[in-house]
């Protein structure tokens, strides 16, 4: 599969990335050589073959219902430009 | 003039969120206290997606899934994965949510309700998953909606609550189903104990897909209507929306396919101008398989209490309830276990239930937590034992309630402070209420005696005196006798001193 | 001998039994790291202040007559994605701003227990995605041994800095290679642990599935040291195992009797002349060793890895950096009018071109419409590479194989076609996608004075023979110097 211009604008729109012509030709160029790389997927019959997730643990380790406060809030919430008071100001959104 | 023989069926399926009851979140260890706590207070890096963070999953959170996957009938998987789902949303701190989408730990459920006719109707569930939540925005709007907001504030304490989505089959006919249905589903998922689902806390949101099928073969495009938090919205916005693709497929038109947003204040649907979200899912790699086998599954099945509909039937078979207050008993789970233990304490069963739907709900509807109720189930069996044995009238036995309802005292306090004497005044004790009462009446006891009371009005008056001294503990036919015996006495007396 | 030049083991019994103390070493180490940097750049920060904190109070320590853990007094470089709460931790890129992280990752908790200074932040490629430390937002480092070359990627800050003697060991991350490769290139040693060995707890993710944080050092026995305290489960990391309780105490005589594997499929591959030298070093001393040499075949890894591990590493990491938004943390633009926009200025100013674009690339494989094709794909592949390792480890102990097919490249010789240079990552990478340990262990130089390295690998959970064996070869083959490439003579 190779893909257009427009199809990789638009996945870069969807990851929010803006990308200048130059950029996006390169882009277009790494993207098609790199999905040239995985046709090769296709030489293979995958049909019954079991996805690779975790080797190991086999099942998800859980944690007793407990509360437990995080100590440094007031460090983290100093790392963001938007704090504002208590709360995170973001500016306007638009859409849905 | 065709138009007009066109007929409508409406296709409707519900989706649901429902806040999990836990003291943690779904992946980090920070309280579910959203009430109380001041904003961005119950954070820490996992919920706040900083870098490095990884999530931990809660147990609990996985067993009241279990448990609210059960009260709706379904099928659990044994194993199950978590999925990124990407998107960018200001509330949303990792830039995708970590869901069970794909693999949920429910699947094959259903809710009954009556169709149009009155005949019951199974709504299929499709699955239920296992969630988290985002962060909450406030918008910097006076009426806080995020129209016309120039900037948001978002507050991450909600962001990693756990939440179940339900999903149901397209199966519901009409708004009103809709209604009986997440009515139904609500009563079960609370009485599993999976969620408060408390609405007016946003423990419960609805979307709704809705689509027309036409009398002329035409099927509308599937509409998601979104931002429902009520029953009454989720009732509304559906109407809504049935009228206006009515409308649209009247006139020839298509419905367009796509996510309207429920405005409750206008009582309008509006189009979304953003479009689909890319759908784009990866297996979490960050949590390896969630298993539930067999043991733990039997586990919490056993924990399942008995279900609200299944309680009822049992109420009207063996305790002889009405249909009305045995719907009425299980319409919450703490009522009904409420009144079940004032029954296991010896009450009998259908006077206990009335005490429960007027009394003991008065005051619920009041506010008081039928959890910690003052009035003991033993003290209600005891003071409902007690009408039956006729030791108490109605009257004594209910401010004997009020009282305890008032102060919390005990029962024998109760009694004491409210002056009611078990079994009422009689003999003696009335006699010397009645004396009691002459001797304080010397003008009226003159008039009986001296024969002015013609029309016995005087008597009665006295009558109404003592029983106002037993405070409604004595039986007026006692009363009666009572007073008559005392003026036969007094007469006795005033006609012998006289005469002497 | 300066005291920076001592090595993890020396400089722990030198200031457990008081012959120097710690702030002394820190001291030194960090007048070498001052000395180097202005021709290395191996560091994006460097933690004066608070190592020397670290130094003082393990000095303190000692005087008081307690324990003062199993790497006291040991100055470490920390690749740069490596949270360190009050240190700026920058993965290498702009979008992380000036972050001061406000949590430790559970292998810097796990070192500062077992008593190690902080000496700096190790340069990278930004967010580990890379090869030669060339994406770094901060610019390139050098190779200490030829600083008109690479030190390798993407932990090739931590590499250069160990074979510099900035410290005596660093930690690195090994996503596809990122250990192995520059402990190659900086001729040191470097070890991949096992997948689920160590704690990913706090390390700025890249591929999930295939992260795994591992040390440099310049002897077999400091790898092992630093590898007791980190292996350690973590309820914090779901995918750190339990209960493995692995051992580093090193068994000598480790190669008698074990068969070692060549790959067959990888013998008609281009290899550099001074690895072929080298390899064929090794097998002599193998043999002398009594270890037997065996084939096996590794088909699928031959000619599908490469394919498989991008098209996972990158549809993992276009989710995994989509929380850089500037909303809770880091670089932000501030002037913008909508949260769109802001997304938008953050993202495209914050990552570096090499960073877009596998984000663009890992966006397009796991899109619904083409995640069967590819992101599925790749991971059912990756199945089948799994199952190809595990037969091989039926009919061997350890896989003897290149780290690269070159010796390091000049600084800006850079690929022009971006997967040339992915494809250099063939004999590193399958060890991430079957979640194998690896170890890279230095050989010798070249006759131009390049160091060579080469790679054993072994089963999962066969680290501690991995080191074993490594042991044993770094008797026959000598323990790495320190570089002077930096160092003005």
């Amino acid at each position: 599969m190779q893909l257009g211009n427009d199809e990789v604008r638009e996945a870069a729109m969807e990851a929010r990335l803006v990308l200048t012509d130059l950029e996006l030709e390169r882009a277009v160029k790494f993207i098609n050589n790199f999905l040239s790389m995985l046709d090769r997927f296709k030489e293979l019959d995958l049909k019954d073959v079991e996805s690779f997730r975790f080797a190991e643990p086999a099942r998800c380790p859980l944690r007793e219902d407990e509360v437990l406060p995080f100590p440094n809030v007031e460090e983290m919430l100093a790392e963001s430009e938007h704090r504002s008071g208590a709360l995170i100001r973001v500016p306007r959104i638009m859409g849905e | 003039m065709t138009e007009e023989k066109l007929t409508f069926m409406p296709v409707i399926g519900i989706e649901i969120h429902i806040q999990l009851k836990t003291n943690s979140k779904i992946f980090c260890s920070c309280s579910t206290d959203c009430e109380s706590a001041a904003p961005n207070t119950n954070i820490c890096p996992v919920c706040m997606g900083l870098p490095g963070a990884l999530p931990f999953l809660n147990r609990q959170v996985v067993q009241q899934g279990m448990l609210a996957g059960m009260a709706l009938n379904g099928t659990l998987r044994s194993s199950t994965l978590f999925f990124r789902k990407s998107y960018f949303y200001p509330d949303l701190p990792k830039g995708f949510q970590t869901s069970q989408c794909d693999l949920p730990i429910m699947e094959n459920g259903w809710i009954e309700v009556q169709d149009s006719e009155g005949n019951p109707k199974k709504i299929r569930i499709h699955h239920l998953h296992l969630e988290e939540d985002v962060g909450r925005l406030q918008h910097s709007t006076v009426d806080g909606r995020l129209e016309g907001a120039d900037t948001s504030f978002v507050d991450y304490n909600r962001s990693g609550l756990a939440l179940a989505e339900i999903v149901s089959e397209p199966d519901v006919a009409s708004a009103r189903e809709a209604v009986e249905f997440v009515t139904n589903l609500r009563r079960r998922v609370r009485y599993s104990g999976a969620s408060d689902v408390d609405l007016e806390k946003g423990m419960m949101r609805f979307d709704a897909n809705v689509s027309l099928k036409c009398s002329d073969g035409r099927r509308g495009d599937k509409v998601e209507v979104k931002n429902m938090n009520s029953f009454r919205a989720l009732e509304r916005a559906i109407d809504y929306e049935i009228a206006r693709q009515t409308k649209i497929l009247s006139q020839g038109e298509s419905v367009l396919q796509e996510t309207r947003h429920w405005n409750d204040a206008r009582g309008v649907t509006t189009g979304s101008r953003t479009k689909e979200f890319y759908r784009k899912f990866i297996v979490e790699p960050d949590l390896p398989p969630l298993v539930v086998d067999s043991e733990w599954e039997a586990r919490v099945r056993a924990m399942l209490p008995e279900m609200p509909e299944e309680k009822m039937a049992r109420y009207i078979r063996d305790l002889a309830l009405s249909e009305d207050a045995a719907a009425i008993l299980t319409d919450s789970r703490e009522v009904a276990e409420y009144f079940e233990a004032c029954v296991a304490a010896g009450g009998a069963p259908v006077r206990t239930a009335n005490w429960v739907l007027t009394d003991v709900l008065r005051c619920v509807n009041e506010g008081c937590s039928i959890s910690a109720f003052p009035v003991s189930p033993k003290v209600l069996a005891d003071l409902v034992t007690r009408i039956e044995e006729e030791r108490f009238s109605t009257t004594q036995a209910r401010a004997v309630f009020d009282h305890i309802v008032e102060t919390g005292s005990s029962l024998a306090e109760a009694v004491k402070l409210c002056g009611v004497t078990e079994g009422g005044f009689t003999g003696s004790d009335l006699a010397e209420k009645v004396r009691g009462v002459l001797e304080a009446n010397p003008d009226v006891l003159e008039e009986i005696l001296s024969g002015k009371d013609t029309k016995g009005k005087k008597v009665k008056f006295l009558q109404g005196l003592v029983m106002k001294e037993t405070r409604g503990s004595a039986k007026m036919p006692d009363v009666e006798v009572a007073v008559a015996l005392a003026l036969e006495v007094a007469k006795g007396n005033s006609g012998g001193s006289s005469g002497s | 001998m300066q005291l920076y030049e001592l090595t993890v083991q020396e400089t722990v019994q030198g200031v457990r039994s008081k012959k120097f103390s710690a702030s002394e070493v820190f001291e030194a180490s960090m007048a070498q790291a001052v000395a180097c940097e202005s021709r290395l750049s191996a560091l994006i920060t460097l933690t004066v202040e608070k190592g020397r904190e670290q130094a003082c109070a393990i000095d303190a320590k000692i005087a008081r007559g307690e324990d003062p853990g199993p790497l006291a007094g040991v100055p470490v470089v920390l690749k740069d994605n490596i949270c360190t709460r009050g240190v700026r931790t920058t993965a290498a890129s702009t979008v992380l701003g000036h972050w001061s992280p406000p949590y430790d990752a559970t292998v810097w908790g796990l070192l500062q227990d077992a008593g190690a200074l902080l000496l700096g932040k190790g340069n990278m490629d930004e967010f580990a995605m890379g090869n030669t430390c060339g994406s770094s937002s901060f610019g390139y480092t050098a190779n200490p041994w030829d600083l008109t070359r690479v030190p390798g990627g993407s932990s090739g800050g931590s590499a250069a800095a160990t074979a510099a003697g900035y410290a005596p060991f660093a930690l690195g991350t090994d996503t596809g290679g990122s250990i192995r490769q520059p402990a190659s290139f900086c001729g040191i040693h470097g070890m991949k642990p096992t997948y689920g060995a160590v704690s990913r707890y706090g390390v700025i993710a890249y591929g999930s599935s295939l992260d795994q944080v591992g040390p440099f050092a310049r002897t077999i026995e400091d790898l092992a040291l630093v590898m007791q305290v980190l292996a350690r489960h973590d309820f914090r990391d779901s995918t750190s195992v339990a209960g493995k309780g692995l051992d580093f105490s090193l068994a000598p005589a480790a190669l008698k009797g074990k068969r070692v594997a060549l790959v067959k499929d990888f013998e008609g591959f281009s290899l550099a002349g001074p690895i072929q030298e080298a390899k064929k070093r090794v097998l002599a001393v193998l043999k002398e060793e009594g270890a037997e040499i065996v084939e096996v075949e590794l088909p699928t890894v031959a000619r599908y890895a490469v394919a498989c591990y991008y098209a996972i590493a990158l549809s993992e990491a276009s989710t995994n950096l989509g929380r850089y938004d500037g909303v809770r943390l880091g670089y932000t633009t501030g002037s913008s009018t909508d949260v769109r926009e802001m997304f938008e200025e953050v993202r495209s100013q914050g990552f570096g071109f090499e960073v877009k674009s596998r984000i663009i690339a890992g966006t397009c494989l796991t899109d619904s419409s083409r995640s069967e094709e590819y992101y599925i794909a790749a991971t059912k592949v990756r199945a089948l590479i799994a199952r190809e390792f595990e037969q091989a480890f039926k009919k061997a102990d350890f896989i003897l194989q290149p780290v690269t097919p070159e010796l390091p490249a000049k600084i800006g010789d850079a690929h022009e076609d971006a997967i040339k240079g992915y494809e250099s990552d063939l004999y590193t990478l399958p060890v991430n996608l079957a979640g194998l340990p690896g170890l890279t262990f230095y050989v010798g130089h070249s006759e131009n004075g390049l160091p060579v390295g080469l790679q054993l690998l072994g089963p999962r959970w066969s680290d501690a023979e991995l080191l074993s064996a490594g042991l044993v070869l770094e008797g026959y083959l000598g323990k790495p110097r320190i570089a002077t490439g930096g160092v003005s003579e």
